[in-house]
């Protein structure tokens, strides 16, 4: 390892943050994979891979994903609920690697729900 | 790096270690692997989380959810539940004491809640053996802003404004060290990180290394800049080898960095940095006998002054600093004197870490503002004491501190305060002691404790406390006599006057604050021969109650010395001159028959052999009720 | 050194082995008492070893104010003779009537002419130098030898190299034979004495040999207050050993320690690199065992 200078070690301390950024707490939205049994035997694991990926490119570094039980909605698994701050979760039913992708870039990027895969706006606990 | 979702921070400090976290750690990463998650999930090993009572331990982020008292068994199903179907898992969350209701988010234990992280901002947010984690959370800042912006006057003249005072004990103020020595014309200048924690007790040190040695090694490396040294020393002691080898890791990888060595970050400044061992002498915590530690002298203090600021390790000027004060640094000089000065009390500044321990229900370690009172520390973040049971003291300052009584709870904790209770700051420990335990026992130990240590090298300390402890040892065994209190003050004030270092000055602290608050104990043990706490073996007997014997025996088949006479269905009686008083038939009693007593200034009554247990149901006498 | 006068079988003479404040003041008072006096001291000067001192325990007084005036009182009185570099030979006689034989070794200065000016101190060529003593070359086994030179090389040129050269040594024996600290001196010219103070200094180190295990009980505060002491009188028990001893068949040794900082598993117990945390008494005997392996040759069971 060469000696760093003080611009390297700027560049350093920029991309090291993007490894620690989970830990920070500071988020702006959060992207909920339902995975109980029923998901994952809809293919909810392969759902979580396609969102981390598209996180990893955009390289945003205020979205967490996350895991959840079921949903009770078994028979439109996968699913993900994608809830962005100052506004109203969305579900998002039947899913693909391909739609999460899709889902990510509109809703998550462009801060529009992709309202073709939309199953429901708002929360059923009334919020 | 890949993204992921989940990031699994697995306390790996000594305490955490020895209660088995490098099994857990790979019992997740098996348990991880099986389910094909190590790409969504990655478990990172941190440095002490503080919680020690609660290890093994591991904090699931981003969620903040807290998982205590972990087994290897508890792994596959926590994988399942929690990290594959995002269920978290109720039963290994945090229980606190006397409540029903567990409390699934670190944020909400109250352990955490009224603590202010500055110094241990990092632990259990990164991974210490790696700078990179460190280098993320805003590391090498402070050290960028020195050596592009300021001189090394401005570092001193910001370090005095701050208010940051010596985290090692004594509080003095950092900032006119440096300065002291940084005027000093011989050359080289030396500067020292003091990690030979010695306090029984205490870890907050052996922590702050295990947890974030960069934020170490960044400290060190300004002061360095700021006197003008470019050599400097880490003294730990030997029996921390996990604060060793990450320390070690931590200056290696700050060397590859060019964060250490010659001409750092491309500016002029060179500075190395060393480790040194101790090999387990109490006094080497001493700066002047540290120094001569290092030289490979004899390690005994010596006379100041002249101080070592101005005549040290090898005759040259030399800045000894405990770690944790040099910790403060970086983050003093990156958020500014000002916003350090704002905290904590009009004389001690910004916070200081305890490792609060002993007789409590949430035992570790603690960052707290100066300031905070003792109430807040042991009910709030401590959670009270186990049992029930009522608050005698609290012990702080180690061998050299004071007993500080249940009176005077709400004293705010600052270095003024404490001295003037009798007591002082010290490194750190905090020990809790409740109804149970005996002043005078306890005094006892410290001065057993500092006699040992003492290095023998002035008669005041060595001598005098031999003597303190003959005394203190007579009145322990019942052999106490009318004016031995009077003789212990005496010679604590003599010893404390004529003594050369800390060491000496400050072992008769535990004897004379004891006597000060606990005088009626001293007397029960002298005149009435009773030991109120029951503690102090030869004023204490252990006796069977006959009314609450079921003639189980346990307590028998335990008792190694065979001194219990009895047989079934027959209650058993202890053979006084038999007994040796290791108290295993106090411990193996079933809690409900609570047969065993402790006695302490009273005849042991006598109890004829041969009486028949009364009891309706035989052989579950445990669901018996036999004395309302 | 007979005195003459002789009176009911007495002689009116006494003689003060060592000069130090004691002998000090006992030839005082004898000669205050009308005794002739000769105070005999095996140094160049009398004084002891408070003359050393600088304050004396417990009264904090100032050593050389205590010791002034009596020197002074004795250099002048006429009955008091000083007789220093003097090592007494031989006392024959009975108690009250004795005959004291006092070989005194050359000071190579005419005390009647010496005005104690020091300008020969001042001037000597070997002033402070401490004449060469024969050193036999220190007796090491080869194997160890060749261990021991590899550690003192790699510290050899660091500044301050002696504690790291024992902490090395001590990790790799386990304790220190004499001849290796002889050898340790021998190359690295610290003297003997020196390297035998340090090695006997710190806790960590031994200069007896350690058992295969070695039981730590942590004796902390925290441990303290939660009972260790009894684990410690248990273990011994068991062990049939004190603490600070090793068994017989060098197996296991019991040692009390300081603070491991395992406090939140106190009490607390360290063998190797295992720790057993909340102990109780009734644990104890299982551990001891597990190390000590009972009468069964060192096989190991489980505690």
């Amino acid at each position: 390892m060469a000696k760093l200078t003080l611009d390297e070690l700027r560049q350093k301390r920029a991309e090291a943050q993007k490894g620690i950024y989970l830990r920070e707490g500071e988020f702006r939205g959060k992207i909920i994979v339902h995975m109980g049994t029923c998901g994952i035997a809809a293919g909810a694991r392969s759902i979580v891979a396609a969102f981390l990926e598209e996180l990893e490119h955009s390289g945003m570094k205020d979205i967490q994903v996350t895991t959840s039980g079921c949903a009770g909605l078994c028979s439109k698994e996968p699913m993900a609920t994608v809830e962005m701050r100052n506004s109203p979760p969305v579900k998002y039913g039947e899913l693909t690697p391909e739609k999460a992708r899709k889902i990510f870039k509109d809703h998550v990027v462009g801060g529009a729900a992709a309202a073709e895969y939309a199953l429901g706006i708002g929360s059923e606990r009334g919020a | 790096m890949p993204a992921r979702r989940i990031e699994l921070m697995l306390c790996t400090g000594t305490g955490c270690v020895a209660g088995g976290a490098l099994r857990i750690k790979e019992a997740l990463e098996a348990e991880l692997a099986r389910h094909g998650l190590p790409d969504e999930v990655s478990v990172v090993p941190t440095g002490c989380n503080g919680f020690c009572g609660q290890g093994p331990l591991l904090v699931v982020l981003p969620d903040q959810i807290f998982y205590g008292w972990l087994k290897t068994d508890d792994i596959p199903f926590l994988v399942q539940e929690h990290f594959l179907k995002g269920r978290p898992v109720q039963r290994l969350m945090f229980m606190p004491p006397e409540k029903k209701e567990r409390i699934p988010l670190l944020g909400d234990i109250p352990f955490f809640k009224k603590q202010m992280l500055l110094v241990l901002r990092n632990k259990g947010v990164i991974d210490p053996e790696k700078i990179e984690d460190y280098i993320a959370r805003d590391g090498y800042v402070a050290l960028e802003k020195v050596l592009t912006t300021l001189t090394p006057f401005d570092v001193i003249e910001e370090i005095t404004r701050s208010g940051l005072r010596g985290r090692g004990g004594a509080g003095f103020p950092t900032g006119v060290k440096w300065k002291v020595c940084r005027s000093e014309k011989k050359i080289p200048k030396y500067i020292i990180g003091n990690c030979d924690e010695g306090d029984p007790g205490a870890y907050m040190d052996r922590s702050l290394l295990e947890s974030d040695p960069h934020s170490l090694v960044e400290g060190i490396t300004i002061a360095a800049y700021a006197i003008g040294a470019s050599q400097g020393f880490v003294y730990v002691r030997t029996e921390y080898p996990l604060a060793i080898q990450r320390l070690r890791g931590a200056i290696i990888q700050a060397n590859e960095y060019g964060l250490l060595g010659e001409r750092i970050l491309g500016s002029n400044f060179s500075f190395n940095l060393e480790i040194r061992e101790g090999s387990g002498a109490f006094v080497c915590g001493e700066e002047t006998s540290l120094i001569h530690s290092i030289e490979g002298g004899s390690p005994e203090p010596r006379q100041r002054p002249p101080f070592p600021a101005q005549v040290g390790l090898w005759g040259c000027p030399t800045v000894i600093n405990n770690v944790e004060t040099l910790a403060n640094v970086p983050q003093i000089i990156s958020r500014g004197a000002d916003w350090f000065a704002g905290i904590g009390t009009e004389t001690s500044k910004g916070t200081k870490i305890f490792s609060l321990v002993g007789k409590i229900n949430n035992t570790g370690l603690i960052e707290v503002p100066m300031g905070i009172t003792l109430r807040e520390i042991i009910n709030d973040i401590g959670g009270g004491i186990p049992g029930g049971k009522q608050l005698k003291a609290v012990q702080t300052g180690g061998p050299s501190g004071g007993c500080i009584p249940n009176s005077h709870i709400d004293l705010p904790i600052d270095y003024e305060s404490l001295k003037e209770v009798g007591s002082m700051m010290g490194s750190g420990g905090m020990i809790v002691m409740d109804e149970d335990t005996c002043m005078v026992d306890v005094s006892k130990f410290f001065v057993q404790f500092t006699n040992d240590e003492s290095c023998g090298k002035c008669s005041a300390c060595r001598d005098g406390s031999d003597a303190l402890l003959e005394v203190l040892t007579r009145i322990t065994e019942g052999e106490g006599r009318e004016g031995d209190v009077e003789f212990l003050e005496e010679l604590g004030a003599a010893v404390k006057d004529a003594s050369m270092c800390g060491l000496g000055t400050t072992l008769p602290n535990p004897v004379l604050t004891t006597i000060r608050y606990f005088r009626d104990e001293y007397d029960a043990h002298i005149k009435e021969k009773r030991c109120p706490a029951k503690v102090c073996k030869s004023l204490t007997a252990y006796w069977i109650d006959p009314k609450l014997c079921q003639a189980c025996l346990i307590c028998m088949r335990e008792c190694p010395g065979q001194s219990i006479y009895g047989e079934k269905n027959i209650i058993h009686v202890i053979d006084q001159g038999k007994c040796t008083k290791c108290g295993v038939c106090f411990d193996v009693c079933p809690p409900n028959f609570d047969a065993v007593k402790k006695l302490s200034g009273v005849p042991v009554p006598s109890v004829e052999r041969g009486i028949k247990v009364e009891r309706k149901k035989r052989g579950k006498p445990e669901q018996e009720q036999v004395h309302a | 050194m007979p005195s003459e006068t002789k009176q009911n079988g007495r002689v009116g003479a006494a003689l003060v082995v060592g000069g130090g404040i004691g002998g000090m003041q006992a030839a005082l008072d004898l000669a205050g008492g009308g005794i002739k006096v000769y105070l005999a001291d095996s140094k160049a000067s009398i004084g002891g070893v408070m003359a050393q001192l600088d304050k004396t325990f417990p009264t904090n007084d100032c050593a050389m104010c205590t010791m002034a005036p009596r020197l002074v009182e004795i250099g002048r009185h006429k009955d008091i003779e000083i007789l220093t570099l003097s090592d007494v030979e031989r006392i024959e006689g009975r108690p009250g009537n004795f005959t004291v034989t006092i070989s005194r070794r050359p000071r190579f200065v005419d005390e009647s002419k010496c005005t104690g000016c020091g300008t020969c101190v001042a001037n000597c060529p070997t002033q402070t130098r401490v004449q060469p003593v024969e050193v036999p070359a220190a007796e090491i086994e080869p194997s160890l030898r060749v261990k021991v030179a590899n550690i003192i090389a790699r510290h050899k040129n660091r500044q301050g190299p002696l504690m790291p050269i024992l902490q090395e040594v001590n990790a790799a024996l386990n304790y220190f034979p004499e001849a290796v600290l002889k050898y340790i001196s021998q190359e690295t010219g610290y003297p003997f004495t020196h390297v035998y103070r340090i090695a006997t200094f710190y806790s960590a180190f031994s200069v007896v040999p350690r058992g295969k295990y070695v039981i730590n009980v942590c004796m902390g505060t925290t441990c303290y207050v939660r009972g260790s002491e009894r684990l410690m009188d248990r273990f011994a028990e068991t062990l049939k050993i004190r603490p600070e001893e090793t068994t017989p068949d060098m197996l296991v040794t019991l040692k009390g320690v300081r603070c491991i900082g395992c406090c939140g598993l106190a009490p607390a117990v360290m063998v190797g690199d295992s720790v057993y945390g909340r102990l109780t008494v009734k644990e104890v005997a299982g551990i001891a065992k597990k190390y000590a392996g009972g009468n069964n040759h060192g096989k190991v069971n489980a505690g």
